[in-house]
C-alpha cells in the first residue's frame, strides 16, 4: 500500500513538472524574430577584425559596402552612387557616394565617414595588408566624393571594395575606437541595427530609416551551437528557423538535403566560394620534380572522393578558382587517369621496385580532410600500388598553418575562401611570388601557401592583370591558372557551396555572390 | 599535538604552498604554450598576412618582447590579480572566466547531485543484498557507465530525448531568443530565481536536465562501485557482527554502524570528482553547446590565446586546491582517526 502511494506521488510530481516544463517551452514557439543558427562564436563585431563567416554574415546585415557583386557577377553600386572612375594613369579612383544615408546613430554617411572607416581599417584591420599593399592615400574630395590614391594601378581594388570588412562605421560612435576594436557594438548604415550582443547570441532588428529595401522580417536572432549534431538536431526539432551550412558534417548535409527534397525543409544554395586542394612542396625532391607533380595530378579520382567523403555534396574541382568567377567553363587540371600517372612515374624511374612514397598531411580537426586523405590513400592502393604510396599524418590546423611557410609538409590538404568574389582573390594568395630562383619561390604568398612554387611568366601575368580590366583581365587570369596547372604545385579537389536550410514556414534562403545569406529577404509565412 | 592543531597546521601548510604551486603551474603553462607550435598572430590574421601586418600585430599584442620580459610581466600582473587581456577579443580574461566558470559549476553541481543520488542508491542496494538481481544489475550499470565514452553517450541521449522524443531542448543554456536575467551570481538558475522570472527558471531547468543527467549518470558508476565495495567490506567487520549479535535490527546496523564508516573513501572520491569537474566537462559541454569553462579553454587553446589559457588554468588550479583542502577538513572532522 505504502509502495503504491509512493509510486502515485512520484507520478503526480513528475506529471506536474513535465506540464510546467512543456508550458514554458511552448511560450517560446510563438517567436517573432527569425532564429538563424550556425557554428562558431562571434567574438567581435568590428569589421576591422571580422574574419569568420558567421561574423561576416551578421555584419552584412548591419552594414553596407560601397559596392556589391550583382547576380550577373558584375560590380554594382551600393553606398556608392556610381561605378568607380579611374584616372588615365590608373592611380586615382574617384567614388561618388549616395546622399541622404544615415548611420544607426543618426549621423550622416558621407565621404568623411567613408574615409574614416577605410583609414581605420588600414590602421588596425587584421586584414589591412589587403588595402595597404594597394592604397597610397584616401582623400575627401567633396562631401560625397571619395578619392583613393593607389601605389600602382589595381583593377582588383573595385572588387575589394565589396568586402564586408570595409563596411563603413559611424565616426561619431567610433571616435573612441579609432585605434582599437569596438567588439560588442556596431553602428553602420545597414538594414538592421544591433539590439543586443553576446558571444553566443546576437539580436538584430530592422532599421526604420534604412535607405534601401526594407527587411521582410521583424528581426533576426543569431545563435551558435558548438557542434554539427546539435545544429542538425536544432533544425529537426524546429528550435531554430534557419541553419547555415558551415561546420555541418557531410552526412548531416545529405540528410538535410533529402529532407528538403521531401519538402520537409526549404533549402538555398549560394555560388561556391570555398575550394579544397592539396599543396605540394615543390622545392625539395621528390616533389621538386615537375614530372612527378604532374603524375600526381592524374592520380586523384575526384568523383569517387566526392561520393565517398561528402556523398556528392562537394563538387569535384579541376581549377583553383571557382568556375563562376571566370564566367566560363574552364578546367585546366587533368582528369583522373592512373595509366598516364603510371607512365609518367615510370619515366622518372618509379614503379616496380622503386615506389614513390608521399607523406600527406591533413588537419586532424577537419573531418572532411581526414576522410579525403584516407580515401585517396586507398584509391592509390587500389589503382597505383606498384608505383605510389601515400602515408598519412594528421596535425591540428593551427599547427599546420604555422608550419606551412616553414616547409614542413611535402603534401598537405587545405582550403581557401577568397576575401572577395574575384579570381585574383584565389590566384594571388596561392601563386604570387616576390622573389624567385628558377621555379622556387623564396619570398611571397607561395611561401605562405606552402608550395614554394613560382613562375616568372605567371608573376608577370598576375601583375599585368592589375593594369587591365574586363574580359582582357579575365583572359589574362585564365592564362595564369593554366600556368599554375602546368606547374602542378597545387591539386584542386572540390568546391564547397554555402548552403542554408529553413523551416517550411520561412522563405527559401537566398545568397549573395559573396556566399552570405541575404538576411533581409528571410520572411515568415 | 591535538588533532585540531595538527589539522590547522596542515591547512596552513597547504595554503602556504598554494602560491608556490600556482607559480609552478602558471610558469609551466606559460612555457608549454610558447613551446607548442602555432602562433596567436596566425590564429588572428590567418596565414596570408604579410610580414608587416604580422609584425605590427605582434608588437600590439606584446609578443615581440623577449620571452623573459613577457614572463616577468605576466607574473607581475598575476601577483596583482590581473589575469591579462584576451589576445583575440581584447576582453579582460577575468570577465571571460566570470562568464564561463559559473556555467561549468552549475552543470557540475547538478551532475554531482544526480551522480550521488543514483550512484549511492544503486551501490547501497547492491551492498545490502549482495549477489542479488539488484546487485548484479547495479554492477553491470556501474561498469557500463564507467566504460561508456562520454561523447557517445551524450550524443545518444541528445538524439533520443531532444531530437526523436522532443522532450527537452537540444543544447545551450536558454532557448534562442530568450533574454537571460541580469547576471548577479552568474549561475543562470539562481539569477533567474533572484529575478523572479518563472519562464527563465523553467527554461534553464529544461536546458540543464540533459547535460547534467548525462554527466551525472556517467559519474554514478564510479560512485555506486565505490560505495558497494566499501560497504561490503565494512559489513564484514567484527563490530558489525557484534552489533547484529546484540540484536540491533539490520537497517539500524546499516545506517548507524556501517554507512558512517564508508564515508571516508566515498567523500574522497566525491571530492576528487568535484575537483575534476571544476575544470568543466569538455565533451559534455561540446555536445550540448554548454558555454562552460572547458569549452572556453578548448577555444582559447585552438586560437593560441595565451592569456586566456593561462588565466583559466590558474583559476581552475586554485579552485582544485581549495576544494581538496576543504575535503581534507571535512574528512578530519568526520573521522577523528585521521592524523596529519
Amino acid at each position: 500500500m505504502l509502495k503504491l502511494n509512493c509510486i502515485r506521488n512520484i507520478l503526480k510530481v513528475s506529471s506536474i513538472l513535465l506540464i510546467l516544463l512543456q508550458l514554458s517551452c511552448s511560450q517560446y514557439k510563438k517567436r517573432e524574430n527569425i532564429i538563424v543558427a550556425s557554428a562558431g562564436k562571434i567574438e567581435s563585431l568590428d569589421p576591422a577584425q571580422a574574419n569568420t563567416l558567421r561574423t561576416l554574415q551578421i555584419l552584412s546585415a548591419l552594414g553596407d559596402t560601397l559596392y556589391k557583386i550583382n547576380k550577373e557577377g558584375n560590380l554594382s553600386p551600393s553606398l556608392a552612387k556610381d561605378l568607380p572612375k579611374v584616372s588615365k594613369n590608373g592611380l586615382l579612383i574617384d567614388i561618388p557616394l549616395k546622399e541622404n544615408i544615415s548611420f544607426h546613430d543618426g549621423s550622416i554617411f558621407n565621404a568623411e565617414a567613408m574615409a574614416f572607416s577605410l583609414n581605420r581599417f588600414r590602421k588596425i584591420g587584421t586584414l589591412n595588408y589587403l588595402l595597404n599593399d594597394k592604397i597610397e592615400d584616401i582623400e575627401v574630395k567633396g562631401k560625397f566624393l571619395l578619392r583613393i590614391k593607389l601605389k600602382k594601378p589595381s583593377s582588383s581594388l573595385a572588387s575589394l571594395l565589396t568586402s564586408v570588412n570595409l563596411t563603413p562605421v559611424s565616426p561619431d560612435s567610433y571616435s573612441n575606437y579609432k585605434d582599437s576594436f569596438n567588439n560588442k557594438k556596431f553602428v553602420g548604415t545597414g538594414p538592421y541595427f544591433l539590439e543586443s550582443f553576446n558571444s553566443s547570441q546576437q539580436i538584430i532588428k530592422p532599421f526604420k530609416n534604412y535607405w534601401g529595401e526594407k527587411p521582410l522580417n521583424k528581426g533576426i536572432n543569431f545563435i551558435n551551437y558548438s557542434n554539427s549534431s546539435t545544429l542538425f538536431g536544432a533544425i529537426k526539432t524546429k528550435e531554430v528557423d534557419v541553419l547555415i551550412s558551415n561546420s555541418i558534417d557531410d552526412l548531416q548535409r545529405l540528410t538535410l538535403n533529402n529532407m528538403a527534397k521531401k519538402d520537409q525543409l526549404k533549402s538555398g544554395e549560394g555560388d561556391p566560394i570555398e575550394i579544397g586542394y592539396i599543396t605540394f612542396k615543390s622545392n625539395k625532391l621528390p616533389l621538386e620534380n615537375k614530372v612527378v607533380r604532374k603524375a600526381l595530378s592524374y592520380t586523384i579520382d575526384r568523383e569517387l572522393i566526392s561520393q565517398q567523403v561528402s556523398f556528392g555534396t562537394r563538387e569535384p574541382l579541376r581549377s583553383i578558382v571557382p568556375p563562376q568567377l571566370h564566367k566560363k567553363e574552364f578546367k585546366p587540371w587533368p582528369k583522373y587517369n592512373p595509366n598516364t600517372a603510371r607512365s609518367l612515374l615510370k619515366t622518372e624511374g618509379y614503379c616496380g621496385t622503386e615506389i614513390l612514397s608521399i607523406p600527406l598531411t591533413f588537419r586532424s580537426n577537419v573531418p572532411a580532410d581526414k576522410l579525403l586523405a584516407l580515401t585517396w590513400r586507398d584509391q592509390i592502393k587500389r589503382d597505383l600500388s606498384d608505383c605510389l604510396e601515400i602515408t598519412l599524418n594528421g596535425i591540428e590546423s593551427t599547427t599546420v598553418y604555422k608550419q606551412l611557410s616553414e616547409g614542413a609538409f611535402e603534401a598537405v590538404i587545405l582550403d581557401w575562401t577568397g576575401a572577395y568574389p574575384d579570381p585574383e582573390a584565389y590566384l594571388t594568395p596561392l601563386l604570387s611570388c616576390n622573389e624567385l630562383n628558377n621555379n622556387s619561390c623564396l619570398k611571397g604568398e607561395a611561401v605562405f601557401s606552402g608550395s614554394f612554387w613560382g613562375d616568372k611568366k605567371l608573376q608577370e601575368l598576375l601583375e599585368k592583370s592589375e593594369e587591365i580590366d574586363g574580359e582582357n583581365r579575365l583572359n589574362n587570369l585564365i592564362k595564369v591558372e593554366k600556368l599554375a596547372a602546368q606547374g602542378g604545385a597545387y591539386l584542386p579537389i572540390w568546391l564547397v557551396n554555402p548552403k542554408a536550410w529553413s523551416l517550411k514556414d520561412i522563405s527559401q534562403p537566398e545568397f549573395s555572390k559573396d556566399g552570405l545569406i541575404i538576411l533581409k529577404n528571410l520572411e515568415r509565412d | 599535538m591535538s588533532t585540531k592543531k595538527a589539522l590547522f597546521k596542515y591547512i596552513l601548510s597547504r595554503l602556504t604552498l598554494l602560491p608556490i604551486m600556482l607559480w609552478i603551474i602558471s610558469s609551466l603553462v606559460f612555457i608549454l604554450l610558447r613551446i607548442a607550435p602555432g602562433d596567436p598572430v596566425d590564429a588572428i590574421l590567418g596565414t596570408r598576412a604579410n610580414e608587416f601586418a604580422r609584425e605590427s600585430l605582434r608588437i600590439k599584442l606584446g609578443l615581440d618582447k623577449p620571452l623573459i620580459n613577457q614572463y616577468i610581466e605576466y607574473l607581475n600582473q598575476l601577483i596583482h590579480g590581473n589575469l591579462g587581456i584576451s589576445l583575440n577579443t581584447q576582453e579582460p580574461v577575468k570577465v571571460i572566466i566570470s562568464k564561463a566558470l559559473p556555467a561549468s559549476l552549475e552543470l557540475a553541481i547538478f551532475s554531482i547531485l544526480i551522480a550521488s543520488l543514483v550512484g549511492y542508491l544503486i551501490g547501497f542496494l547492491g551492498a545490502v543484498k549482495p549477489e542479488s538481481k539488484i546487485d548484479f544489475s547495479g554492477r553491470i550499470f556501474g561498469i557500463a557507465t564507467y566504460a561508456l565514452p562520454p561523447f557517445w553517450a551524450a550524443m545518444l541521449i541528445q538524439i533520443i530525448f531532444a531530437v526523436f522524443l522532443g522532450l527537452l531542448p537540444i543544447g545551450g543554456r536558454l532557448p534562442p531568443g530568450a533574454i537571460p536575467p541580469p547576471p548577479i551570481t552568474g549561475f543562470l538558475l539562481l539569477d533567474s530565481i533572484l529575478d523572479k522570472n518563472v519562464e527563465i527558471i523553467f527554461s534553464s531547468i529544461q536546458h540543464l536536465i540533459l547535460p547534467s543527467v548525462t554527466l551525472g549518470i556517467l559519474l554514478s558508476g564510479i560512485f555506486s562501485r565505490a560505495l558497494r565495495l566499501n560497504l561490503e567490506e565494512v559489513l564484514k567487520k567484527d563490530y558489525i557482527e557484534a552489533a547484529k549479535s546484540r540484536g540491533i535490527n539490520n537497517s539500524r546496523v546499516l545506517v548507524k554502524h556501517a554507512l558512517p564508516n564508508t564515508l571516508l573513501p566515498i567523500l574522497t572520491i566525491t571530492g576528487l570528482t568535484v575537483s575534476s569537474l571544476v575544470g568543466g566537462a569538455l565533451l559534455i559541454e561540446i555536445t550540448f553547446s554548454w558555454p562552460g569553462i572547458a569549452l572556453g579553454l578548448q577555444e582559447a587553446i585552438n586560437q593560441r590565446d595565451y592569456p586566456v589559457v593561462q588565466g583559466i588554468v590558474v583559476v581552475i588550479s586554485s579552485l582544485v586546491v581549495m576544494i581538496s583542502v576543504c575535503i581534507d577538513i571535512a574528512i578530519a572532522y568526520i573521522d577523528p582517526r585521521v592524523s596529519y
